[in-house]
């Protein structure tokens, strides 16, 4: 039997990641503050095109539109 | 000459006996199970020998004592208890992960977030539950419904393990 996360196409990772973040906000007021920074990600790229940077992007929202898209994509088909 | 000799091979049998004798650093006593709890941010139980650990695996709720079979087994979020050698008993909530057992009663367990209960908040998991509930009986993408899925039933083992 498989998980029924891992059916609507949530990676391991991504599911490890969810579960984190539920225990970090369950913590009491003090703790989770302290705690809720570790779950931040600020990461941005950029894509060069010809010698020149493109826009700077937030890698986490590229991430959830992508699997957004992906996700419709394979609705649809 | 000859008498170096013997004294020589005497030497060599005293020395066999006491490698026979010695315990090594990284043995562990035959009732004690050497546990590593680590978290990305903080080792919780580093090397240290316990009596029992309980764990919630993915294929159902075990005991890991002394001597157990080398495993590798994958955590629900759930509540993990550690029988200590003083005969106290811990216990925390961990957010999911791995745990392995390797041979000689060594065990390794990995998991992103680990409390001890009394650091949850009660009324913060309450919240949780019921906007997760909200977002995961809506009309949102799948996607949502399914991080929500998630997200309701880490709430809930943690719920069942606060009462």
């Amino acid at each position: 039997m498989s998980a029924a996360w891992k059916a609507s196409g949530i990676t391991y990772n991504r599911y490890l990641a969810i579960a984190a973040r539920v225990v970090r906000r369950s913590l009491k007021d003090d703790k989770r503050l302290a705690a809720e920074r570790r779950g931040e990600m600020d990461l941005r790229f950029a894509r060069w095109d010809n010698g020149k940077q493109g826009e700077n992007k937030n890698l986490a929202e590229a991430n959830e539109k992508a699997f957004a898209e992906h996700a419709k994509a394979d609705g649809g088909a | 000459m000859n008498s170096l000799r013997i004294a020589r091979a005497a030497a060599k049998a005293t020395g066999a006996v006491r490698t026979l004798q010695r315990r090594g650093y990284a043995d562990v006593a035959p009732d004690k199970i050497r546990l590593s709890l680590a978290l990305p941010h903080q080792a919780i139980y580093k090397s240290q020998d316990v009596v029992q650990v309980n764990l919630p695996a993915e294929s159902g709720e075990m005991g890991i004592l002394a001597q157990h079979v080398p495993s590798i087994e994958q955590l629900k979020p759930g509540l993990v208890e550690i029988i200590e050698e003083a005969g106290g008993s811990k216990q925390f909530f961990l957010s999911g992960g791995f745990a392995t057992v390797q041979p000689g009663s060594v065990l390794s367990i990995n998991a992103v977030e680990g409390f001890p209960l009394e650091d949850f908040s009660p009324e913060n998991v309450r919240n949780q539950i019921t906007e997760a509930q909200k977002i995961a009986g809506g009309s949102g993408s799948a996607h949502d419904i399914a991080e929500a899925q998630v997200e309701l039933e880490v709430l809930e083992s943690l719920q069942a393990a606060l009462k």
